[in-house]
């Protein structure tokens, strides 16, 4: 074979020597493409796996870890979480729109293949800065394509992250989570039960669409790739997925259903391969049977990545039932295969077996890299001059910042409220959703801090572990798994591999320390165009619950003349990244201070009080501390008619970051009972202020409260456009 | 006598469940769930036609489902003057099938808008009777298509026969607009001129519960109730 073909399909000339001498024979066009699609960094997490392997994914409520389509977790009774969150970053780059519209797809699938109806989405999206017309068009198009998707299947989005910087301008980031609720005794697994089942396709008929999707996301781009690249973008079709859930989970209420498998990256290949893998079996699939959308070779229908798309196996008895029920739903539906005992994946088109592979090879034997990696230098201290920075131009800075302002632009494009059991939509410290039928609810929250983990990946990673919970915490929700999407630069750069390595480093030691372990992943490398690396960007997306809606906190200011504690330990100026970087009082990454080691002890000690004092009903309304410090904290509280009023004796401080961070409402004669319980837990706390009417004093300086009130709510959308 | 309805279930209807479970948790009484390919209507008193995107909105929203075969029977139904409510699609689907005038077009900023929204009534019929005047209802919106439209002999018909049934208007502390997708006069719901047939835009039936942030969608169906 030549070697660019070799080099075409993303495969060293190493790789495929190994190939070449396990099969001892030449490989067929359509083999290369499954090795192609299988061997690829999306598929077989070959830089990343040795890393992975570290992490903590199981704990007394972890019903499935990774592995499976998604992660699922026990929240007592009989229901499960499925949840997982997934990157569709390269074709969100090249069409925003498909693109991003089918990450939400593809999510929604891995949730309901096992089962699960999919009761909530949420998304982390990063673009480049907002002056760039590119940056316009990607932002419009990637919300558009979201909520184009999630808004016709019926699944409420309620919550993600939008941040704006200068690395994600040539490779903007869509990463989408979904979470599910299931039936313990109802979980759907890939592994098929017995040999002779059938494998039945259901779905979409296959086209061209996303051939070579997969490989294509493990590369890196030039920006005149672009055009090139367009055609291996997929096509979505929510209403196709909202028939194909809906007869997927009727399938499987009615226990017709084996065994199911989403055809997702590299389409029926990896489904298949991945069926036979998990169970140690064989399969023999004729692509001759495959519902087509227009003439396809052998080649191009094992890896298309035409969206809507299930495998499943099934008992051939069922087989007329199936029909019928999905008939009902006017979903396309064939009989293309078996499960074998041959442990070989067989492919058959036109009387010819065109794939003829042992399992083994494809997925076993798939290459594992230990790949160099450089420690982080130590950094020099720094002091910065703060001299010069005024308390009003930091607050007009912050209201002219995309990165501080309401979105409601971005979620009000999104139906949040479908399904009836939204408990708090976007906008907010978590998203939350309750059980159908019950009074338990369901807390997400989605969070990367690209920044801390530039300046230090290992303690950069616990803070942003952190500030998941804190965003959980802060709603009285009980933080209890976590999903995670590693998006990185190229890792063949070994300082961006240190990166990685540090970052789940970190990850598994907060993860440990919170009994958050994690069931679900996603790994997106080479996120680079033109030389310039994204930030290191590993997404959290954590999940967690309470049983009692009740006792859920508002995040919003509930009455005025109430007292405002602050919980937490703040970070100096000196050592406040954000602050740093917002204030432009540097832009050089090599001139930040290190990172103050996140103390988790701590963070776990502040965090159980309040719950504690939720519980209690201390707690009238509470918000997490994070970018934009204490006062942007307090401006997502504002509600109503109220504002509030502080005293500090340095008001810069009310812009620091924090670990452990938290503003607290309470009534005024809950005060010394707070304050006892507090200093029995060893806990300080700070007043800093009360709630007023219409009015933001600090310090006793008055400021413009409609001003600020409308610029927060409203300048988002001013500067987009 | 305990008050019967049915929800019909379009392919790609996904406000379906949620309208069963205002029905159920509201009237107490029979609710039937109704596929598009059924025949015929069970005899009940209030027929829902719920949001969602029937047949994934394709050719026009609603477009598709106004063919469906049940819509023979809603027809009859709406005849024999029982109630008939069509909620967001169900009011696309509505003025395609051509039992209320008018049509939604895309919203004036061309964007799907979701959020809380706010309606007072307009005229008075059996659909808002616990609804006081000038009463302020905050309820979700939901849409891409919300913007309603006619013109203006149509306009002046609706206003003659008191058919407007809700339009939007601002809430107190909030700081978007009145109008919010554009339509007509802020028309947000209307009815048909004997005015058992209402469709609306904003979605009740996800504003009942205790933990919803209001509980105004309540009042449509106390409102037929008592």
């Amino acid at each position: 074979m030549n070697e660019d073909l070799i080099l075409q399909h993303g495969l060293t000339l190493d790789e495929f020597k190994i190939i070449k001498n396990y099969l001892n024979r030449d490989l067929t066009m359509e083999e290369l493409g499954i090795f192609s699609a299988m061997w690829n960094e999306h598929c077989c997490y070959k830089t990343s796996k040795k890393w992975l392997k570290k992490l903590p994914t199981e704990n007394e409520i972890v019903i499935q870890g990774p592995g499976e389509n998604a992660g699922i977790i026990d929240i007592q009774d009989n229901d499960g979480i499925a949840f997982k969150i997934e990157s569709h970053n390269h074709p969100s780059y090249i069409e925003p729109f498909n693109g991003s519209a089918t990450g939400v797809g593809g999510i929604l699938r891995d949730i309901f293949t096992m089962g699960a109806r999919p009761i909530a989405t949420l998304d982390s999206i990063r673009f480049g800065l907002i002056e760039s017309e590119k940056t316009k068009y990607l932002l419009n198009g990637v919300v558009h394509g979201i909520g184009h998707y999630g808004n016709c299947i019926g699944i409420p989005n309620i919550g993600g992250e939008c941040e704006f910087e200068s690395t994600y301008g040539f490779n903007n980031l869509v990463n989408a989570m979904a979470v599910g609720q299931v039936q313990k005794d109802k979980i759907f697994y890939s592994k098929p039960k017995s040999i002779g089942g059938l494998i039945v396709y259901i779905g979409s008929k296959t086209g061209k669409d996303g051939i070579h999707g997969a490989s294509m996301a493990s590369d890196v781009f030039s920006e005149d790739d672009e055009d090139d690249k367009r055609p291996s973008v997929q096509v979505g079709d929510p209403f196709m997925e909202k028939l194909l859930m809906e007869g997927c989970l009727e399938l499987m209420s009615l226990g017709l259903i084996e065994s199911m498998q989403d055809m997702g990256a590299a389409g029926i290949t990896s489904s298949s391969v991945e069926m036979a893998s998990k169970g140690n079996v064989g399969v023999l699939i004729n692509l001759d049977k495959v519902p087509l959308r227009q003439p396809l070779s052998a080649y191009e229908i094992l890896l298309s990545e035409s969206q809507e798309r299930m495998l499943a196996v099934i008992d051939e008895k069922n087989n007329l039932k199936v029909k019928e029920i999905l008939q009902k739903w006017q979903i396309d539906y064939e009989v293309i295969g078996e499960i074998t005992n041959s442990k070989r994946v067989v492919f058959e088109s036109n009387n010819k077996k065109v794939v003829d592979l042992p399992v083994d090879i494809i997925v076993d034997d798939a290459p594992e890299y230990d790949r160099e990696f450089y420690m982080p230098r130590k950094r020099k201290g720094k002091d910065f001059d703060f001299s010069n920075i005024k308390l009003e131009d930091i607050i007009n800075s912050l209201l002219s910042n995309l990165n501080y302002l309401d979105k409601s632009w971005v979620f009000n494009q999104y139906d949040s409220t479908v399904m009836g059991d939204t408990v708090k939509e976007p906008g907010q410290s978590s998203g939350i959703v309750k059980i159908h039928g019950t009074q338990k609810v369901i807390g997400a929250t989605t969070d990367c801090n690209p920044l801390y983990i530039r300046i230090n990946p290992y303690e950069g990673m616990k803070y942003t572990v952190a500030e998941s919970y804190r965003n959980l915490i802060a709603c009285n929700i009980n933080p209890l798994a976590i999903t995670n999407n590693l998006n990185f630069a190229s890792p063949l750069d070994p300082n961006i591999m240190g990166e990685l390595v540090l970052s789940i480093d970190g990850l598994k030691t907060a993860a440990e320390k919170f009994n958050t372990p994690i069931v679900s992943g996603n790994v997106s490398l080479y996120n680079q165009t033109n030389e310039i690396p994204i930030k290191p960007t590993p997404v959290i997306g954590m999940v967690g619950s309470n049983q009692d809606l009740k006792k859920i906190n508002s995040n919003k200011f509930c009455n005025i003349g109430n007292k405002i504690l602050i919980l937490g330990k703040q970070l100096e100026k000196n050592l406040s990244p954000y602050l740093l970087q917002d204030q432009n009082l540097t832009s050089n990454i090599n001139e930040y201070n290190d990172l103050e080691e996140l103390d988790l002890d701590y963070e776990k000690k502040i965090a159980d009080c309040v719950l504690k004092m939720s519980d209690l009903k201390y707690i009238m309304s509470c918000n997490d501390i994070s970018r934009g410090g204490v006062f942007l904290s307090l401006l997502k509280m504002q509600y109503k008619d109220m504002g509030f009023k502080v005293n500090i004796p340095d008001p810069i401080d009310l812009f620091c970051e924090y670990s452990a961070g938290y503003v607290i409402e309470i009534r005024n004669e809950d005060l010394k009972n707070v304050s006892s319980f507090l200093s029995k837990n060893a806990v300080g706390y700070f007043e800093i202020g009360e709630i007023i009417k219409e009015n933001i004093e600090i310090n006793s300086k008055k400021f413009d409260y409609f001003d600020i009130i409308n610029n927060y709510h409203n300048n988002f959308e001013k500067i987009i456009n | 006598m305990s008050f019967k309805s049915a929800v019909i279930t379009f392919p790609g209807s996904n406000c379906d469940r949620d309208a069963l479970c205002y029905l159920q948790d509201l009237t107490k009484g029979v609710v039937y769930n109704i596929w598009h390919e059924e025949a015929s209507l069970p005899q009940v008193d209030l027929v829902i036609l719920p949001g969602g995107f029937s047949f994934g909105d394709y050719l026009r929203s609603g477009a598709m489902a106004s063919k469906s075969k049940i819509i023979n029977d809603v027809i009859k139904h709406a005849n024999d003057d029982r109630y008939l409510l069509g909620i967001c699609n169900g009011f696309q689907i509505l003025t395609e099938i051509g039992l209320l005038e008018g049509a939604l077009i895309q919203n004036k900023n061309l964007k799907f808008l979701g959020k809380n929204c706010f309606i007072k009534k307009k005229f008075k019929n059996n659909f808002n009777l616990s609804i006081k005047e000038d009463q302020v209802l905050q309820i979700p919106v939901a849409h891409n298509e919300g913007n309603f439209y006619c013109d203006n002999e149509t306009l002046k018909s609706l206003k003659d026969n008191e058919q407007i049934a809700f339009e939007y208007c601002k809430g107190e502390f909030s700081n978007s607009e009145e109008n919010i997708n554009g339509s007509i006069e802020a028309i947000a719901g209307i009815t048909n001129k004997k005015k058992n047939i209402l469709g609306m835009m904003p979605h009740p039936e996800r504003a009942y519960s205790d933990f919803h942030p209001s509980q105004d969608g309540k009042l449509i169906i106390e409102s037929l109730i008592t």
